[in-house]
C-alpha cells in the first residue's frame, strides 16, 4: 500500500526500489549483527570474513539497485526539478548520495578488518558505520512512506 | 501527517522489518552453507535469532497496519481480491517460514553437539544444509513475502 494513486507505468521502478532497499536494509542488518557478534565471540576471523562477503555480495548489488531504480522512477514521475525537489526526495538523496561515503568507508575498514584476520579496532568502526547507515535507512523509508510536508 | 501517512510508515516499516530479516537470514543461511566446521555454522546459523525477531515483529506489523489502512481508506474494501490474496500468502509465508526454520534450528542443534566433539568438518551438517526440502520451505518464504509486496505495489483489481 504504497500510495493510493500512481500511474501503472511506475510500478515496476518502484518496485525494484523497494525492493532494492528492502535488501539492502537486510543485509546490512546481517553485516551489523556480525560486527557485533565479533566483540564477544573468539570466532572473529571467521566474522569478519563473512562481514566483508555479506558487504559485497548482498549489500552493495542491493544499495545499486535500489538507486538506479530511484532515478528511473523520478525519470517517469513528474516529482519536481531538481531546485524544487518535495523535502521527503531530498531525504533520500542524502541517504543514498552522502551515504555512498559510509557505504565506501564501510567497505574499506571491513576488508581491512579481514586482513587482520578479525583483530583490531576496524570491527567497531563496521559497527558503527553500518548501525549509523541502518538507521539512515530507516530515516529514508519513513521520510518516502510518510512523506511529511507534502 | 494524517492518520493515513502514520499508518502507511508503520506499514511500511513493517514491510522492511519483515523482508529485511528475512534477507538477513538468507546472508546467514549462505553464509554457514560456505562454512567448512560445525562450529562456525553453529554460530552463523545462531545469529539468525536477531533477524527472526525482526521477521515475527514486521509480520505482526504488517499484518495489524495493513487491515488498519484498508479500513481507513475508502477506495480500498477487504473483500478485494488482491487484499485477500496478500492475506493467504501472509499466512503462507508464515508457516513456510516456521517450518522452515524449524529444520534450521535443528541443523544448529547438530552442528553444536558436533563442535562440542572434535569440529571436523562432518557430512552430516552439510547435508542438511543443503537439503533440497529445508532450503525450498526457506527460500519459499521468502519468495512468498516478495509477491505480497508485488501485489501491495501493483494491487491488481483495484
Amino acid at each position: 500500500m504504497i500510495a493510493v494513486t500512481r500511474p501503472d507505468s511506475g510500478n515496476l521502478p518502484l518496485f525494484l526500489h523497494v525492493f532494492g532497499a528492502m535488501a539492502a536494509f537486510g543485509s546490512l542488518l546481517a553485516v551489523v549483527v556480525l560486527a557485533a557478534a565479533a566483540m564477544r565471540r573468539p570466532e572473529r576471523a571467521t566474522l569478519a570474513r563473512a562481514g566483508w562477503r555479506a558487504l559485497l555480495i548482498a549489500f552493495l548489488p542491493a544499495w545499486i539497485l535500489m538507486r538506479i531504480a530511484a532515478e528511473w522512477i523520478r525519470s517517469k514521475e513528474d516529482l519536481g526539478t531538481d531546485d524544487n525537489d518535495p523535502g521527503w526526495l531530498g531525504v533520500g538523496y542524502v541517504v543514498t548520495d552522502l551515504g555512498l561515503v559510509v557505504i565506501l568507508l564501510t567497505l574499506g575498514f571491513a576488508f581491512w578488518w579481514t586482513r587482520r584476520r578479525g583483530e583490531g579496532w576496524q570491527g567497531r568502526v563496521v559497527l558503527g558505520l553500518g548501525s549509523l547507515y541502518l538507521v539512515a535507512l530507516a530515516v529514508a523509508w519513513w521520510a518516502m512512506s510518510a512523506k511529511p510536508g507534502s | 501527517m494524517r492518520t493515513y501517512d502514520w499508518l502507511l510508515a508503520l506499514h511500511v516499516t513493517g514491510a522492511f522489518l519483515f523482508l529485511g530479516g528475512a534477507v538477513a537470514a538468507g546472508v546467514f543461511s549462505v553464509l554457514a552453507r560456505r562454512a567448512e566446521r560445525p562450529s562456525e555454522i553453529a554460530l552463523l546459523l545462531g545469529l539468525t535469532r536477531v533477524p527472526v525477531v525482526a521477521i515475527n515483529l514486521g509480520m505482526l506489523m504488517t499484518i495489524v497496519f495493513g487491515l488498519w489502512l484498508v479500513l481507513h481508506v475508502d477506495d480500498y474494501e477487504l473483500w478485494e481480491g488482491w487484499v485477500l490474496a496478500s492475506l493467504l500468502l501472509w499466512l503462507v509465508t508464515g508457516a513456510l517460514g516456521y517450518l522452515g526454520g524449524t529444520r534450521e534450528r535443528e541443523t544448529r542443534r547438530e552442528a553444536e553437539r558436533l563442535a562440542a566433539a572434535d569440529d571436523s568438518p562432518a557430512d552430516a551438517v552439510a547435508l542438511r544444509l543443503r537439503n533440497r526440502v529445508a532450503n525450498m520451505l526457506s527460500w519459499g518464504a521468502g519468495l512468498v513475502g516478495v509477491l505480497i509486496l508485488v501485489l501491495m505495489i501493483w494491487k491488481p483489481g483495484a
